[in-house]
């Protein structure tokens, strides 16, 4: 990397965003320290990039295709995942096998494209985890053909370092786009997702929980947009902050003219785990259709005192009838995911989070 | 044999800086029921959360002995754990979290605080489904969210099907039986004596009608009047106040 150019932070979609730490990151160099892949054991393809680069050894790609990638974008981050990538294209009616992919971070910078192609009617689920140390930049491309179906879930489980991920993704007509990510790591992040839905009748769902701790910051940043009728989107995202972090949340839903009777559904909800923490949420409506039904809520509390004593009136220790109810605020996020293991490692993820505070 | 269970001595309190409780003083012996009785406002349900550890009950004087330990020196999940129970006025609504789940994690918790082994899933089912029936709850409410969209009544219930699954040897009911039909009524009595009675347990019973004292008989019935125990009687008194009113009974 010669010059890397970052957003300013005057941009409005990078108000929250610290992105200061990225430049050394980007020089940072790979270390030998390499961790285990954590597999989740879906039992179809399974693919393993160390600092981006492909371990075909450690990996089963199945259907997945390795090289260059058919993905560009003028997003600033997003535009620096050039080289050679991953693509999962599906014919017509085809359903393929879970894919999980491990990414895993050494020390330094990964930037890596990918794609994911569904022809009418097919059906695929992707699993993705993070982990290590470093920076992983990643793009993904997604398009679903008509009545296609995708279910994207993915875990930024990284110790430190920074996670950024650019999804821009297109979703024909009766198809269903379902993303689902769980921050609970120790790195900064950034969800950044535009899903255009451009056929009639398409679902978009993206969410998830994002969980910080120290001086930790994450956050997401979607924009789903609406342009033909009868369009359905959801977003339902919860932020859990503790000690001195910062987790942030943007959604937006844009309503096109055309886009009449689109459904839209954005709730965006903070947990303070401490009052030195930060959430912020931001949700936004453009509508210029006049026939739709578009609510967002989003509020910040702290956790119940009332719920904290009857749990403890009941034997239960404090740290626990704390965790309890922190896991119970971010469930209604994370169980939109389909597949019961992958619902319940994800689970367990934000468990062994809600343990180690 | 009979022994001390809860001494309260001179008990004063506050919540937000106004004083509650001023100068309470009350002995309950092991195996027996004392009905507390008292108008609204009076303190009762304050009386419950101090004993119960309730952030913000802030205790400025007297003591309080449970078993023969300084009840107020212990957490919350302590107390829990020594065997107290508070059965709530307004049980509280838990999204998220299954009754199940928590009563698992309550026992077990409590079985851990006392060098107990833990019961697994399939024990501890056994035991709340047990439990569940002998008090009329439907199974299904079991694995609903602890109280959420509950009827009065049924979080109610709910409140004596998590003593009968935990057990404890003191359990204060902080108007246990309002808002119960009065078939309820029957199988809330019915259980707390059969959860309940016995040499070594003990009951406070808060309440503000005569109808569950006819099938929980008090061996004592106090009156709780402007933060102190104001009369104490047996159980004719709670007749007395049925029919005279407190105004002239605790005056
Ligand atoms: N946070 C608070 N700040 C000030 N006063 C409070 C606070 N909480 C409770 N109180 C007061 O404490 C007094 C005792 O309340 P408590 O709930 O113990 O009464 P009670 O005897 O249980 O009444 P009821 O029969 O209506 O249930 C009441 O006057 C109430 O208004
Ligand atoms: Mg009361």
């Amino acid at each position: 990397m010669t010059t890397l150019v970052l957003p300013a932070r005057n941009e409005e979609a990078w108000r929250w965003a610290d992105l200061s730490r990225l430049p050394a990151l980007a020089e940072a160099a790979p270390t030998a320290i390499r961790p285990e892949p954590r597999w989740i054991g879906l039992g179809g393809p399974h693919l393993v990039f160390v600092d981006g680069v492909f371990d075909a050894a450690a990996s089963d790609p199945g259907r997945v295709a390795l090289g260059a990638v058919d993905a560009a974008t003028g997003h600033p981050l997003g535009r620096l995942a050039t080289g050679e990538g991953w693509t999962l294209t599906l014919a017509a009616d085809a359903v393929a096998d879970p894919v999980e992919i491990v990414h895993i971070a050494t020390g330094g910078a990964s930037h890596l494209p990918a794609r994911i192609a569904l022809a009418d009617d097919a059906v695929a689920h992707v699993v993705e985890t993070f982990i290590g140390a470093g920076w992983s930049n990643r793009l993904t491309a997604i398009s679903l053909g008509r009545s296609a179906r995708l279910m994207r879930s993915v875990r930024l489980l990284q110790d430190s370092g920074f996670v950024s991920l650019r999804d821009e993704v297109r979703v024909g007509e009766g198809a269903s786009h379902v993303a689902i990510m769980l921050g609970a790591g120790g790195a900064d992040s950034r969800i950044d997702a535009h899903i255009d839905c451009i056929g009639e009748a398409a679902f978009a769902e993206m969410g998830g929980a994002l969980l910080t701790r120290g001086k930790q910051r994450q956050e997401a940043a979607v924009v789903v947009r609406h342009s033909e009728p009868s369009g359905q989107s959801r977003q339902i995202w919860r932020a859990v902050a503790a000690d001195a972090s910062t987790a942030s949340l943007a959604a937006r839903v844009e309503v096109a003219r055309d886009a009449q009777k689109t459904d839209g559904e954005q709730s965006l909800r903070g947990l303070l785990l401490q009052r030195s923490a930060t959430v912020n949420l931001k949700p936004e409506l453009e509508i210029f259709a006049d026939d739709v039904k578009c609510a967002h809520g989003a509020t910040v509390g702290e956790l119940d005192a009332r719920a904290l004593f009857y749990l403890e009136s009941r034997g239960i220790e404090p740290a626990r009838a704390r965790a309890l109810l922190t896991r119970a605020f971010v469930a209604d996020a994370l169980d939109r995911i389909g597949e019961e293991k992958v619902r319940e490692t994800f689970a367990a993820d934000a468990d062994a989070w809600l343990a180690g505070l | 044999m009979t022994y001390i269970m809860l001494k309260i001595e001179n008990l004063h309190a506050e919540v937000d800086g106004k004083p509650i409780l001023k100068g309470l003083s009350l002995t309950v012996n092991a195996g027996e029921v004392h009905a507390i009785m008292g108008p609204n406002g009076a303190g009762k349900s304050t009386l419950g959360y101090v004993l119960g550890g309730r952030p913000g009950y802030e205790v400025t004087e007297g003591s309080v002995m449970f078993d023969g330990q300084d009840l107020l020196a212990l957490e919350p999940h302590e107390r829990a754990a020594a065997g107290l129970f508070l059965g709530f006025q307004y049980p509280v609504e838990i999204p998220g979290v299954s009754n199940v789940q928590f009563l698992r994690e309550a026992l077990n918790a409590q079985r851990k605080g006392r060098g107990e082994a833990a019961l697994s899933g399939a024990e501890f089912l056994k035991l709340a489904r047990a439990q569940a029936d002998a008090l009329a709850m439907p199974q299904d409410m079991l694995k609903r969210p602890v109280n959420v969209g509950f009827s009065g009544g049924e979080k109610k219930r709910n409140e004596m099907v998590q003593m009968g699954i935990i057990g404890p040897r003191l359990a204060i009911l902080d108007e246990t039986d309002s808002g119960l039909d009065i078939d309820a009524l029957r199988v809330v009595g019915d259980g707390i004596n059969r959860i309940m009675r016995g040499e070594d347990k003990a009951v406070l019973l808060i309440t503000h009608y005569q109808r569950l004292l006819d099938y929980v008989k008090p061996d004592f019935v106090h009156v709780l009047a402007d933060g102190r125990i104001a009369r104490s009687g047996g159980a004719e008194l709670a007749h007395e106040l049925e029919r005279e009113g407190y105004g002239a009974v605790a005056a």
